[in-house]
């Protein structure tokens, strides 16, 4: 048999299964641009644009990132988007009566609690991840109705505002340092490894990151200043692509998705990797909920609703696989600004916001359609249907022939 | 002379891989009679009853049905033309009663008629002589009473010709003395039984004819009155006796107890059980399918939670049943079906192999040093000799002799004193067998404890230094590999 070896290096890694939602990212933002010069509006790549649309998904991206580790341990959670909405109702409650610091707490403690119940019940009692998420979804939201009792309220302290909008900047010289040290810190690793080939896939993404901060500084150093969610949304995407690439951690994780009963017989703890998941993910929510309620200084009772699908959206248009086992919370995160693209382009665009829910589904199908065609076990399927004398994939005969030996 | 029900003439079947399973097969099978088919592993039965109902198609060589060409191509054919398959796994739909069960996939009527159904399911019990409540649901009965349910549904097709596909396997001794008396009820009404079993007392007892394969061959075929067990032994193992490796030389004087296991059971699959395994030693663990053999490994492993009883490995008292315990310990599971428990079959080699010990090669236990598990990968695919292109490739492109080399790989290089290996050459090669053999030899030599299960009881006899018969989940016999014989094996697992 002449299967071809799997595509090595670098053009593995930016080919367009790997890559695609980026490329997708930048197709999205040239069109955008083009079109609306072409239209004679304010130029799309304007960095109070950029800045916005930044802004405006660092939220969801935030919980995406956390959503993304969930579903590489196999699990699914529906209920980010109201623990969010509870924690920033309990922030915005306790902040003016005990102050920052326990209205802090409180928000993420709430976040934390309905991950551990998240994860007890799926993982200890053994209920379906899907049901268990799902009655956690109505029931947070049920607490944040009856807290707010059909009012919104606000907070007079303007402490989480002044947090969640404050903006930084970081200062161009820094950033062309740090621009240097990412594109050259896996190019010395390169030339330092012996499989020089494959440690170049590994290295295409930093590299290209690097490259694009360096161009950043220098051509439009005003993006260097962006708000605190911002901020927190890359050093958090960063860590956490860091853990899952380069520690056994991560490598834990990938497995309990990938097999869970093979990495149970070699010894790894499933529950307590899939547990720490939920867990994660439920204090990931509440600091989404703290950022969210500090941006307005306000919540209402349907504050975020039918946020948990924008989340799983983001994360299936990354190409992370609901099985589990498989999923980069990089691509995730390109996954949510997709998604906030296309709606900040429409309203650029001022096309009626009626087609926004329309396209954005439609663009979610696309995605996961072609994510599954260019797998290797979609083209088996397409080929087997396209080719009507091979009626039996080879495989099947292969194992056949194998359980017949015995 | 009577026109036989079923004739095979001469069927052969090579596979794809160009394994011969049927090397010409004839047997005929007689109307109201109870055939037994019998033969050692990787006889041929599996293939013929495939063949036979319809799964896959023969080679070479015809079947015949009631005297003419059999004209089906799928298992829906034949149960049209009045042969019915009961599999060893049934599928049953366990959320459905019995009722639902029984008629699954009838479709006479456009109209479900709950009351004409539940009267003719009343008929079929009453012929039968084995009643059930037609109402209840499937998952809540007992093993042989689902047994019973598989058997009823085949029966709604009103079959000239039955097929039970080892149905004894899990099913307890009174379950057992029903399904007999099912089975000549509806003998005497007319109905013909090709009977598939391990169980040889079984063989003697319920059939009226008898056919044995071996290596793709009938080597008896005959009347069942008359026969003897010695015979019937004689007939199953046949030549391969003689073609049984040397056992092992006398074992070097052994060292202290590294695995001992006292009173473990496990409700409803084995037990209590007590074994000790020795450093430096081999021990085989002879059973049937069915046996336990399975469960029992698992749960000296840690993988079963309701488990009771004592491990202790190297003198140190497991705590708790968890395979992480086990794996500290010093335990290494290479399990039964590979491509589900053992491997990640879209990792690469080199991450398969390093699954269990990984935070060993790592940097402060934390970061993986790619470097320490390349190395790691390379030095497995010298020692075990796995044939790939490169240690990048995901172990489900490997044939079955490497990937369980792969899975053998991933306890080589970490502290694991005792190895338990469940059918460690099942669907691998001849070379790579051998290899693996050579493998465990190696591992007692080194002073490590090693305990196997196989269904193969030649391959017990060539790796093992001695040989414990687990039968219906308890130990029965102990023997000496050098003690005993294939002839002996046979006859203690199968229960004569």
């Amino acid at each position: 048999m002449t299967t071809p070896g799997p595509v090595r290096g670098w053009r593995r890694t930016l080919s367009l299964r790997s890559a695609g939602v980026v490329y997708a990212l930048v197709g999205l933002i040239a069109v955008l641009t083009i079109t609306s010069s072409l239209q004679g509006r304010p130029p799309y790549l304007a960095s109070v644009n950029l800045s916005n649309i930044l802004d405006q998904a660092s939220l969801i991206a935030i919980m995406a990132v956390f959503m993304t580790l969930v579903l590489i341990t196999g699990n699914f959670d529906l209920s980010v988007a109201s623990t969010a909405a509870l924690s920033g109702t309990v922030a915005l409650e306790l902040v003016d009566r005990y102050g920052v610091a326990v209205a802090v707490v409180g928000a993420l403690g709430t976040g934390l609690v309905v991950g551990v119940v998240n994860a007890v019940l799926v993982q200890k009692v053994g209920v379906n991840a899907f049901i268990v998420t799902l009655g956690t979804l109505t029931a947070v939201r049920g607490v944040v109705q009856v807290i707010l009792d059909g009012q919104s309220i606000a907070a007079v302290n303007p402490a989480l505002h002044g947090f969640a909008t404050a903006r930084f900047a970081l200062p161009v010289p820094v950033a062309i340092i740090v621009g240097l040290v990412i594109v050259g810190l896996p190019v010395f690793a390169v030339l330092r490894s012996p499989a020089r080939r494959r440690a170049m896939g590994a290295a295409a993404g930093p590299v290209v990151a690097g490259v694009l901060l360096v161009f950043v500084s220098v051509a439009q150093p005003k993006l260097l200043s962006q708000t605190t969610p911002v901020w927190l949304l890359l050093v958090l995407t960063v860590a956490t692509s860091a853990v899952l690439r380069y520690t056994v951690i991560g490598r834990n994780l990938y497995a309990v998705g990938g097999n869970a009963e093979a990495a149970r017989l070699s010894g790894i703890d499933v529950d307590r990797y899939k547990m720490g998941a939920f867990v994660l993910n439920g204090l990931v929510a509440g600091l989404a909920g703290l950022l969210y309620a500090g941006r307005f200084n306000s919540v209402d009772p349907t504050v975020l609703t039918g946020g948990e699908l924008t989340v799983i959206a983001a994360a299936v248009l990354g190409g992370t696989s609901l099985l589990g086992g498989s999923g980069y919370v990089a691509k995730s995160v390109a996954g949510a600004l997709i998604l906030f693209t296309l709606s900040n382009g429409f309203n650029v665009l001022n096309i009626g916001s009626n087609y926004q829910n329309v396209v954005q589904g439609g663009v979610l199908v696309a995605a996961a359609a072609l994510y599954t065609a260019t797998s290797s076990r979609g083209q088996a399927f397409l080929k087997a249907r396209f080719t009507k004398e091979s009626a039996e994939p080879e495989d099947t005969t292969k194992e056949s022939a194998v359980s017949g030996s015995r | 002379m009577v026109t036989p029900l079923l004739a095979a003439e001469d069927v052969r079947k090579v596979y794809a891989g160009g394994t011969q399973a049927l090397r010409g097969v004839s047997l005929a099978v007689e109307p109201g009679t109870v055939h037994g088919l019998i033969g050692a592993n990787g006889a041929g039965k599996s293939t013929l009853i495939k063949i036979v109902s319809g799964v896959e198609p023969a080679t070479g060589g015809t079947l015949r049905w009631r005297g003419e060409p059999a004209a089906w191509a799928s298992p829906a054919g034949a149960l049209a033309a009045g042969l019915a398959t009961v599999h060893q796994h049934t599928p049953l739909v366990g959320s459905l009663s019995v009722l639902d069960n029984v008629f699954l996939g009838t479709q006479t009527r456009l109209r479900w008629d709950a009351g004409a159904r539940e009267a003719e399911l009343a008929r079929l019990c009453e012929r039968v002589g084995y009643t059930l409540d037609a109402r209840q649901q499937v998952d809540t009965l007992s093993v042989g009473a689902r047994q019973m349910v598989a058997i009823l549904q085949a029966l709604t097709r009103d079959p000239a010709l039955l097929l039970l596909d080892e149905p004894t396997a899990a099913l307890s001794p009174t379950e057992r003395a029903v399904l007999f008396a099912a089975i000549r009820r509806l003998r005497e009404q007319g109905t013909a039984f090709i009977y598939v079993s391990h169980f040889l007392d079984e063989i003697l007892e319920l059939t009226d004819q008898l056919t044995v394969l071996r290596d793709g061959r009938v080597v008896t075929d005959r009347p069942t009155a008359g026969m003897s067990k010695q015979d019937l032994v004689t007939a199953i193992v046949g030549a391969r006796l003689a073609a049984v490796e040397e056992p092992p030389e006398p074992a070097a004087p052994q060292g202290e107890p590294l695995l001992e296991v006292v009173g473990l059971g496990s409700a409803g699959r084995f037990g209590p059980v007590d074994l000790t395994v020795r450093a430096g030693e081999v021990v085989g663990l002879a059973g049937l399918l069915g046996s336990g053999r399975t469960e029992l490994l698992e749960a000296i492993f840690g993988a079963d939670r309701s488990a009771t009883g004592v491990v202790r490995v190297a003198g140190r008292t497991l705590s708790g049943h968890s395979p992480r315990a086990g794996v500290r310990a010093g335990l290494a599971l290479v399990p039964e079906d590979r491509a589900r428990q053992g491997l990640l079959r879209d990792w690469s080699l080199t991450r398969n192999v390093s699954l269990p010990y990984l935070p060993g090669l790592s940097w402060r236990r934390l970061l993986p040093d790619r470097q320490r598990e390349e190395e790691l990968a390379d030095r497995a695919v010298a020692d075990l000799g796995i044939v790939t292109g490169s240690t990048e490739t995901p172990v489900g492109s490997l044939s079955g002799g490497n990937a369980q080399k792969v899975v053998f790989a991933k306890w080589l290089y970490g502290p694991a004193k005792v190895f338990l290996l469940d059918e460690p050459s099942a669907g691998v090669d001849v070379g790579a067998k051998a290899d693996i053999i050579g493998l465990i030899r190696r591992l007692a030599a080194a002073g490590q404890a090693v305990l196997i299960v196989a269904s193969e009881f030649e391959e017990l006899l060539g790796a093992c230094d001695r040989v414990l018969v687990l039968r219906r989940g308890r130990l029965t016999a102990q023997r000496r590999a050098a003690d005993t014989s294939l002839h002996e094996l046979t006859a203690l697992a199968s229960g004569l």
